[in-house]
Parts: C-alpha cells; structure tokens; sequence
C-alpha cells in the first residue's frame, strides 16, 4: 500500500505521533481532523513525469518562489536547510522562517519541517509512480500549527493554509508539465465595477500568480 | 484596442482597453480579423453563468494574424494565419494525453472554482467567466492566446476566413454532437435547435451515415436551413403539435435512435413545464431549463443515444431519469474537444465537402454588437450568425 497514505507527514519528529510511517494495508484514512491546533492538509497530483526530475524540482529550494504562491526568496544555509521569506498579497508585510529537512530520499521524498519564525509547518512530500504508467502522483502532507500565527498567516497570505497547499500543488503539475503556470494577470480588461476589488478576492485572483519558467521544468 | 465587454445582465459595451500582451512562454498575441458571436455568449448576456465580472472581454470564436509569439511557440510565426479553438489545452497533461482535451489540468487559473462546483476543473476557455478560467475573450481587436503551441490551426490555403472561422467553435461542436450520437449507417436522429450548433450537428450526422434526420425549431429561416441540409423538420410552436408523437409518428413508433440537444439550458417551452422552470429559476431553487432535455431523454427509442453539446451550467429539476435508466439509454455530452476536429473539418472545408458560411445572416462592426446582442437573443432579423470585422 503507498506511504503516500499515511495519515500525518512523516515529518513530525514528536513520539506521540504513533501512526506516522503507519502502513494501511488497504485501507484510505482521511488526514485527521483539525485538532490540538493543528491543521492536515493531504493534496496529490498526477503529474506527466517521472519522479526523479519531479524530485529535482522540488528539493531545489532555492526555486520554489518559481511555483510557490507568494515566496519571495529562499536561501539554503546549510546542506538541510533554508530561510524561507514570504510576501503577503498586500506587498508590505512578510514572513519569514526557517526550515529543516529531516528525510531525503532521492527521488522518492522529501520530509521537512520549520523550526522556527512566522511559520510553524511540517510536511512531505512522496513521488510515486502511479499504477499502470500514468505518471508520477505526487502527494503532499502538510500540517500547519494553528492559532494566533496559522490566522495571521491566513490574513496576509489571502488564502487558508488548506487551499494554499493544493494551490501550489497545482502550480508545481502546471509547471512540471507544461514549462509554464496558467496566469490570467496582466490581461486587459474593461472598466471593474464597484465591487470587482471583493471578487477578485474571493476567486483568489488577488494572489500572484509565481512566475514559473523553471530551468529544470522546461 | 476596442473589444466588447460584459458590464452587467444583458448588458455588453465596447470599450478602449489596453492591448494584450505575452505573459507566458507559450503565448501568442493575434490581430483578429474575424470574430463571431455564439449561442453560448446568450448565457452570459442573459445572466445564467456565474462568475462574470463587469469589464470581462467576451467572445471565443475568433482567427486572425499572429503579431508576436513567446519565447517557447516554435510552430507558429508572426503572420501566420489561424483559427483559435475556444477551449484552451496545454497538450501534456494526463486529460490532453487522451484526446479530452477540454479537460485539460493545466489551463484554468481558477480551477479552484470550478472544482468547488463541479468535483474537478475543465480547461480554460476564452471569454467565458472567472471559473472557467477568466480569459479574456476574442471579440475585440487583437487576443492573447495561451498555448498557441497546441491549439491553434494554422491556415495556409486562401480559403476566406468567413468559410473557416466556424472551425473556432461551432463546426466541431456541431460535429463531435454527432459523433457523441453514435450513429450507425441508416440511423435517424433528431437534432433540437436549429441554430448553429444544430446546423452542423445535422450536417454532421449525414456524415456520420444517418439516413434521415428530423430538426426541430420554431423560426422559419433556421428550418429552411435544417431543411437545405436535407433535414425534415418540425416547427415545435404549430399549434397543437406534440414533439413527441411527431417523431414517433416518423419513426415507426419506434423513435428515434439518436437525439441531440443543441439548445441547452435556456430552451423555450411555451408549455407549463416552461412557467415551472421559470418559477424555479426566479427563485434560485432550479438553475438551468432543461426542457430540451426532458424531451429528448423522452424522446429517444430504446437502447438510443442522447447527445448533448447544449450547455448546461449548474441545477437540473424534473429529469426523467427513470426514462433514461428504463431504456438502457446512453447520454454522451460536455464541451468540444476542439483539438480533435479541427484539421479533419478543414480539410473538408477544403475539398469542397461544406461551406460552414452558408449560415451567416449578419456580417457587423464591433460597434454595432451591442445592438446585436439583443437581435441575437430575441432571434430578430431572421438571424442566423453574426460575424464581427473588428477592424472595420
Ligand atoms: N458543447 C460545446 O462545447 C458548445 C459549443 C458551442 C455552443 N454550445 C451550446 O449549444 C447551444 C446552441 O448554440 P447555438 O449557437 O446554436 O445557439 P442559438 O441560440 O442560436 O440556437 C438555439 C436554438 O434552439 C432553439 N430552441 C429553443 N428552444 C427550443 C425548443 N424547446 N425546442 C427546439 N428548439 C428550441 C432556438 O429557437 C434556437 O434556434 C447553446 O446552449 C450553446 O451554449 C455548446
Ligand atoms: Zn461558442
Ligand atoms: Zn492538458
């Protein structure tokens, strides 16, 4: 049965974290309920390629602002680990963190988690190849911290943690793929109506589009 | 530029807007020289899609002059000329792999939407709301167009844009209709709608082999078009005529084997079932009129084949799907895959097989399309199709 599957991130370095690298036997277990103040988010993707170039790109941290939503810059600072900056869709306030990667397995997943700054998450991501040869499915855990510092980062950010995770999913396929993400800003249009500024808002297309064009995805 | 914009229910203005430019690699900027309006457009105009925003650009049907190409189009080159298909596919995903291409994963920047909506996302398209992707449209003077690496079908005989400008949209929607039929030699179909959609839908089911093919509308000039096909019809307004026992009387009894709907959720019904939709639409409980619908799922013999390129957007009331589940019927439907017909309806085009032109009526400036959305809608004028020149 995939690991893919599992219920937490197999990032989660905590021993009360009994079921992480549970295997399932069979049986889909949804990711847990919010709970303890921590948020599951599972996403997947097939994606038209193998998941060793799709390895690639991801562990290249350095481009994720490439198809991540809103990072602005990330440097490595050591073999593991990153700082992560984010830029809120209001351009002014950032956040910022760092992040640790705690399994890498070429090819195959990438676990990692923050260890401290604005942002406190954990996640993994496992590339598989998907039964039949239809592509590599991608899936992503990730659990975010909630409380004071998960709301903040929903206000600046634009967008709850959940639909950000799937957003960038959708992003790294579009990007791995394609050699491009799909952007409709910056297309002309006629005069908005009054309230145009709270729908934009509420279809997400407030939120920069990452400028994709990965070296490694084209 | 000038291009025609949604600004409201029933409200389409021409507005000065910025050009467009790339904003991606596999972007190509066209200078359009032909454009039309499509039935689909009437959803917009009337309101019944949600997530259109005033300001939108309309209009997917549309071919032109490429102006500049991004850095990663190697197929296509500035003035070349082509037509655009209305649905906008990336070529590489899992959905485009298998010729569904108006499936496409990668096109629809507000796949978030329609999945809230629908489960999963389709592709983008062209001018056609924020959740299916928010595209600026073609009814204007020059378009983006995304992945012109795969999309877009490249002209290069002198054939005159009014005979291959329905490859956009239309011709193939017409056409897969009839390949979604099923048909097998000698079948009888029956199309409803006479418009477009149905004018090639039954054009097509001769090609597919149908013996015979019953049309069904209520405007004169859209039957003697079905009829100049070779089409029998049927005006569904004439007093006491039943849809029902006319087809049954020309099938035998039996009905008919295939049934395409090719009006979609705004059908007509001047019957009670027509004051319920409408009740129910007035109050948000019903979102679609699928009078057609019932009809056809009704209408079609045993073991048949609905076919739908009739759009239908969100809440269907009163389907008898008892009907359908009680003669083992097979309903195929959903948007084009343009990609898929294209080259093929060209080359027809070009041995003379159809003139697609034979439906236009009104040939317009984009400063006359505002009026003409209001023609289009009430099917004034004897309209048929209009086709904007937005340069003149
Ligand atoms: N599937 C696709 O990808 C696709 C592409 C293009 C258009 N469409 C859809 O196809 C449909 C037709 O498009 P069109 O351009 O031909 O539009 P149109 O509005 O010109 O034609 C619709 C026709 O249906 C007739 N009609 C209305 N009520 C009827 C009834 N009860 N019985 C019989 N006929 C009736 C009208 O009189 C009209 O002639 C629309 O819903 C449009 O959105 C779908
Ligand atoms: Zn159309
Ligand atoms: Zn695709």
């Amino acid at each position: 049965m995939s690991r893919a599957l599992n219920e937490k991130p197999n990032a989660e370095p905590l021993p009360t974290l009994g079921s992480a690298g549970v295997i399932l036997n069979g049986r889909y277990l949804p990711p847990p309920e919010d709970k303890d103040g921590k948020l599951w988010v599972r996403t997947s993707a097939l994606v038209q390629s193998d998941p060793k170039r799709l390895y690639e790109i991801w562990r290249d941290v350095e481009n994720a602002p490439l198809w991540q939503e809103q990072i602005e810059r990330v440097t490595r600072t050591g073999e593991t680990t990153s700082h992560w900056i984010m830029r809120g869709s209001d351009k002014e306030k950032t956040l910022e963190w760092d992040s640790e990667i705690l399994a890498d397995e070429p090819g195959h997943r990438i676990a990692w988690r923050s260890v401290c700054g604005d942002s406190s998450n954990a996640g993994e991501v496992i590339f598989e190849p998907s039964p039949g040869n239809r592509g590599t499915m991608v899936t992503v855990l990730q659990e975010f911290r909630m409380g004071k510092l998960a709301s903040a980062w929903e206000t600046i950010v634009g967008r709850n943690p959940k639909q950000a995770v799937i957003e960038n999913v959708r992003h790294f396929k579009a990007l791995a793929e394609t050699g491009e993400i799909p952007r409709t800003q910056g297309q002309p249009h006629g005069p908005r109506g009054a309230v145009a500024g709270v729908k934009a808002a509420a279809y997400g297309e407030k939120i920069a589009t990452p400028l994709g064009l990965n070296r490694k995805a084209s | 530029m000038k291009a025609l914009c949604w600004m409201g229910t029933s409200k389409v203005e021409v507005h000065n807007v910025s050009d467009p430019m790339i904003l991606n690699p596999h972007d190509a900027i066209i200078k359009i020289t032909r454009t039309a309006i499509c039935g689909s457009d009437l959803h917009l105009f009337d309101g019944f899609i949600p997530t259109m925003e005033e300001g939108d650009i309309l209009g997917h049907e549309f071919m032109g002059i490429v102006e500049e190409v991004g850095k990663d189009v190697n197929n296509l080159r500035r003035g070349d000329r082509i037509v655009v298909p209305f649905t906008i596919a990336c070529g590489n995903c899992e959905f485009c792999k298998k010729k569904i291409w108006a499936a496409c994963d990668n096109t629809n920047p507000n796949a978030h939407l329609m999945e809230a909506a629908y489960g999963y996302s389709g592709s983008g398209l062209f001018g056609y709301s924020h959740m299916m992707g928010g595209y600026a449209g073609g009814q204007a003077q020059y378009v983006r167009v995304p992945f012109a690496n795969v999309g877009p079908l490249k002209i290069e005989s002198d054939l005159p844009d009014e005979k291959v400008l329905f490859l956009s949209d239309i011709f193939p929607t017409g056409y897969m209709a009839a390949e979604n039929a099923q048909i097998q030699e000698n079948d009888t179909v029956a199309v409803w709608g006479c418009g477009p959609v149905g004018q090639f839908a039954i054009a097509s089911a001769f090609m597919f082999g149908a013996a015979r093919v019953i049309a069904i509308d209520r405007f004169q000039e859209r039957l003697d078009l079905a009829r100049s096909l070779g089409a029998i019809t049927v005006d569904y307004s004439a007093d006491d005529l039943s849809v029902l026992d006319a087809l049954k009387d020309l099938t035998g009894g039996i009905g008919p084997d295939s049934c395409i709907d090719a009006v979609g959720l705004e059908a007509h019904s001047a019957q009670l079932q027509g004051v319920y939709d409408r009740v129910k639409t007035a109050l948000m409980l019903e979102t679609d009129r699928p009078s057609v619908l019932r009809q056809a799922i009704q209408a079609v013999r045993k073991g048949g084949t609905v076919s739908i390129p009739g759009v239908y957007g969100g809440l269907l009331d009163k389907v008898p799907f008892g009907a359908a589940f009680g003669k083992g019927i097979t309903m195929k439907m959903g948007q084009t895959n343009m990609h898929n017909y294209m080259k093929p309806l060209l080359e027809r085009i070009e041995k003379g097989q159809i003139d697609p032109s034979y439906i236009i009526s009104h040939r317009i400036r984009l400063e006359d399309a505002p009026e003409m959305y209001k023609v289009w809608r009430d099917k004034k004028e004897r309209v048929t199709k209009i086709v904007i020149d937005p340069w003149a």
